[in-house]
């Protein structure tokens, strides 16, 4: 891999720094989603997706109202202090209809690491040849296997996929984006990147809008995450929504359910019918899961990557 | 610290292309699966020593659990055996 790569990020000095956690971010620009060329669009007038089998956020805060507080997940008594990316129940649904969009425009990821290890992913398109997915999907950090950490080989992009069905065919990608706060640092507040894909297939299937929201436009508000976590059959995919628990300026931390395999999701605002991406998921935690903010600078990398 | 792993079948033959992902563990852990190889082993990073609980599931779909305890003085091990 070429190291031209690591010098097309403009934002190496904000990477090198300390974040300032607990400074305010206010409300910013937004890039309108497309819908694609491809037929069928799903809509959703709500805050979630109009998807069968879903539980209301209602039932959900209902079933759970008793004040559990004070009590230990039932892995610490095996496991001591956990993280782990189902949080209470697993709520996740299954999507089959994914050739509509907006599932179209979440891509199941096979990533080939430097040492020829495999691993899968989800990104999300952004424009007709840009994805956007976690900053470890891309560029390995710490891995503790020699030959391993650096940028990844290769990434084949199935947009759409349900199973063995690749509704949109796919792309194998061996450009990509990160920031030098994740490939120089690890640093998990930067923990974002992009894959470049040789063909235009955005422009079928459809993208993402993203967006610079407030602190409080996301606290308590409700996000969406779709992608293909390793726990279920191979190549599905699965959605869950529910609420925002905390912000800081680089974080954003949820009760959505995830699991190995969704890093990367986008972690989607629906607004008047339209999507756009406030996070970037990442990491599976014990009472939250989280993803990397879309802050200014976020943003502005992610318009820059656009291709 | 890296967790070394292997996942065979009922009869002992290892399993390719088998997801294997973190369940949970002492900090917050990137939410990514890696797939086995074709001798069915894998080499997995665990960022801090403590308790981890590892998730795999096969090709055909097949889940298993297995706790493994890291504690940063050499490779961790696990073993998975699907019972099909």
């Amino acid at each position: 891999m070429s190291d031209t790569r690591a010098l097309d990020n403009p934002h190496e000095s904000v990477a090198s720094e300390p974040p300032e956690l607990d400074k305010p971010v206010e409300a910013g620009p937004s890039e309108e989603p497309s819908t694609g060329e491809a037929g069928e669009v799903e809509v959703s007038t709500g805050e979630v997706e109009a998807v069968e089998g879903l539980r209301s956020l209602d039932s959900v805060i209902a079933e759970t109202a008793p004040d559990t507080s004070g009590l230990e997940d039932i892995g610490v008594a095996s496991f001591g202090a956990t993280a782990e990316s189902i949080i209470q129940a697993d709520d996740r649904v299954q999507i089959h209809n994914t050739s509509a969009y907006p599932w179209r425009a979440h891509a199941s990821l096979l990533i080939t690491a430097a040492d020829g290890s495999s691993w899968i992913g989800t990104g999300w398109f952004i424009s007709p040849r840009t994805l956007i997915t976690a900053g470890h999907c891309v560029f390995i950090k710490n891995s503790g296997v020699p030959g391993r950490d650096g940028w990844v080989r290769s990434i084949r992009v199935m947009p759409g996929r349900n199973g063995s069905t690749l509704p949109y065919g796919s792309s194998t990608s061996t450009s990509f984006r990160s920031v030098t706060g994740w490939t120089g640092s690890g640093n998990h507040n930067y923990d974002y990147g992009a894959i470049i894909l040789p063909t235009t297939l955005g422009s079928t299937v459809g993208w993402f809008g993203y967006s610079v929201a407030s602190d409080s436009q996301l606290n308590g508000s409700v996000v969406n995450i779709s992608g293909y976590p390793g726990d279920k059959p191979a190549g599905t995919q699965w959605y869950h929504s529910n609420r925002v628990t905390s912000v800081n300026s680089t974080k954003v931390y949820y009760s959505v359910d995830t699991m190995g395999g969704q890093s990367g999701s986008a972690v989607y605002h629906l607004r008047d019918g339209s999507r756009y991406a406030v996070a970037v998921h990442a990491y599976g935690g014990a009472t939250a899961n989280s993803g990397t903010r879309v802050n200014r600078e976020v943003f502005d990398n992610l318009s820059r990557w656009k291709a | 610290m890296v967790i070394n792993g292997i996942v065979r079948d009922r009869s002992g033959r290892p399993v390719a292309q088998a997801r294997v992902y973190f369940l949970s563990g002492p900090v917050p852990l990137p939410d990514i699966a890696l797939l086995t190889g074709a001798d069915g082993t894998f080499r997995l990073a665990a960022p801090v020593a403590g308790s981890y609980s590892l998730g795999c599931t096969t090709p055909d779909g097949e889940s298993v659990s297995r706790a493994v305890e890291v504690t940063g003085e050499a490779d961790a091990s696990v073993s998975f055996e699907i019972p099909y």
